[in-house]
């Protein structure tokens, strides 16, 4: 029976993969290509962020700050020191990993809305950095002129050539955090969500797992950071403020917390909603903040519920 | 040689001293008892035992090794695993996982395993899978096991919660009031499951304040009084001690 239900998932995701290779071809309109590369960027982050706040439960209000550090460094290398996209693109991640770590080695120590304040803090102190620092980062004004990617002798130029590269990003991120969350790591994940004493009880060695968590969780905002940077061509301190951590926050929630799958539903329902009231930009947030008051009341476990995926 | 002794433990909170001074030895294959009034102590000895509490003084020994001081996870690794007084399965998470999560420390799955070699990390995952499975066969939960945990009734999430101890293989399990807000004839079940899990050759430490089940499973009792040890001897011996009647009976009249 479970070999039937892998094989109607591997058809399921075969499926998937096939309407998204031809989904470009069909819809030519770069509009719409360029919201699903805008959702594709957010899918990429808040995936990520699904790991850290709802598998491990660790509230982060700094996301953007790894998404900007991943912006920052792919602008910088590229257009100052001459790096190709690839090299920077891993570099990009390796960073966001790098400060994730050290973000989450308080976490041993600090907890809950304390752990919170300090998520905040830190995401403010990157955005007063990169504002400030501006032989390094271009101030408020920001980088511009970041060069066009190649990977591979492929330029990747039009809104379709990034909605590919997007793809893949977001082909690796999905991969790598199914296989993360499909394992022991998982359960130690939830685990700690759930009860951290317990968890510790079990055998989890819940101050590691913690860090692991907030590192490979940011290692994907570096990931979306640097195809940011690309696609956009330039970055600015406003790309990376607190509002697009609270953004993320509320993708993952009206998604589903601790379910992969339900992040994609979760950041589409939110892009669609953001794209429609484009037209009364001062109604904007508060129909972000009606929609997420909505699905608490209604859906508190998100659109797609921890265990509605399950099989 | 004992499995697991204690030398001359203290704790103190503040002012309070919570474990004074206790020294026991638990022996391979046996179910030891502990007894006492509220306050006594005992699940703060418990808590020292299983590395939640650090103590300030004294040591513990565990197969012939100092473990003093060391976290609640690496203790589990060596081999002592605990259920809680008030329940704390994890509710909203499946049966199946539960006993997954308390298997964590004998699946030997790195990250380059999980990212490099995902069939072999898979394969872990499933034998790990089938032994949990085993011991869900075991108490009759197997058919459950895609149940979330807050959903089975209280005696069922009583028994998984000692489950998922047993999951990581344990030579000793300390178990806390185990049958704390359970009806008679689930503590007799219960009681009767803790003797054969014995027979298996698996050491048993129990807190416990309902008495005709203590004295019915325990070989050995030791009474707790203000954080030190006030006697230690069979059932029948505790029972017939009138200073024991005293310090505990004396109290439940109050109440």
């Amino acid at each position: 029976m479970t070999l039937r239900i892998k094989k109607n998932r591997l058809l399921l995701y075969a499926g998937l993969l096939a309407c998204a290779i031809v989904l470009p071809f069909v819809v030519r309109d770069p509009y719409f290509i360029g919201m699903v590369n805008f959702i594709i960027i957010y899918s990429i982050l808040c995936l990520g962020l699904n790991l850290i706040l709802g598998y491990t439960g660790l509230l982060s209000l700094g996301h953007a700050a790894f998404y900007g550090i991943g912006a920052y460094a792919t602008a910088i290398l590229m257009t100052k020191h001459g790096f190709s996209f690839l090299p920077s693109l891993i570099v990009s991640g390796l960073l966001a990993l790098f400060f994730g770590f050290l973000l989450g080695l308080p976490t041993r120590k600090v907890r809950g809305d304390y752990f919170c304040l300090l998520t905040i803090a830190f995401g403010e102190i990157f955005r007063l950095v990169t504002q400030a620092w501006i032989n390094f980062t271009g101030g408020a004004m920001g980088i511009v002129g970041i060069p066009i990617p190649e990977l591979a002798g492929w330029k990747i130029q039009t809104e379709i050539d990034f909605y590919f590269l997007g793809l893949g990003l977001l082909g690796f991120t999905y991969g790598t955090l199914h296989l993360l969350t499909e394992s022991k790591f998982g359960r130690a994940f939830v685990a700690i969500r759930e009860d951290e004493l317990a968890a510790s009880v079990m055998g989890i060695n819940t101050p590691m797992y913690k860090i692991l968590t907030f590192s490979i969780g940011s290692l994907y905002a570096g990931i979306a950071g640097s195809y940011l940077a690309v696609y956009q061509t330039t970055v600015t301190p406003s790309n990376f403020r607190l509002e697009e951590s609270c953004l993320m926050i509320i993708m993952v929630i009206v998604g589903g917390m601790g379910n992969l799958a339900a992040t994609f539903l979760g950041v589409s329902v939110m892009a669609v909603a953001i794209e429609f009231f484009r037209p009364v930009p001062e109604y904007r947030l508060l129909i972000i903040g009606l929609i997420m008051i909505l699905v608490l009341l209604f859906r508190p476990q998100g659109l797609l519920g921890a265990s509605a995926f399950k099989d | 040689m004992a499995l697991l002794e204690t030398d001359r433990l203290w704790k103190k909170f503040g002012g309070v001293t919570a474990v004074q001074d206790i020294a026991l030895s638990i022996e391979k294959g046996e179910i030891l008892g502990m007894i006492g009034p509220n306050g006594s102590g005992k699940t703060s000895f418990i808590n020292l035992l299983s590395g939640i509490y650090r103590p300030d003084k004294g040591n513990i020994t565990f197969i012939g090794e100092d473990i003093t001081g060391l976290p609640a996870y690496h203790i589990t690794k060596k081999g002592i695993a605990r259920t809680f007084q008030n329940l704390r399965v994890f509710p909203n998470i499946s049966v199946l996982d539960n006993l997954l999560i308390g298997r964590h420390c004998r699946v030997n799955n790195s990250l380059a395993n999980i990212y490099l070699n995902p069939f072999l990390s898979r394969k872990r995952e499933k034998e790990a899978e089938d032994r949990v499975i085993e011991l869900l066969d075991w108490v009759h939960l197997a058919d459950r096991r895609k149940e979330l945990a807050k959903n089975l009734p209280y005696g069922e999430q009583r028994l998984l919660e000692i489950c998922r101890a047993l999951a990581s293989e344990p030579q000793l399990v300390l178990l806390d009031e185990p049958c704390a807000g359970m009806n008679p004839v689930e503590m007799d079940t219960l009681a009767a499951f803790l003797k054969n899990l014995r027979d298996r050759g698996t050491t048993l430490f129990i807190i416990e304040h309902n008495m005709r089940f203590i004295m019915s499973i325990a070989e050995r009792i030791v009474v707790l009084d203000a954080g030190t040890k006030f006697r230690e001897g069979s059932p029948v011996q505790i029972q017939n001690d009138k200073e024991v009647q005293r310090i505990y009976l004396g109290e439940e009249e109050d109440a």
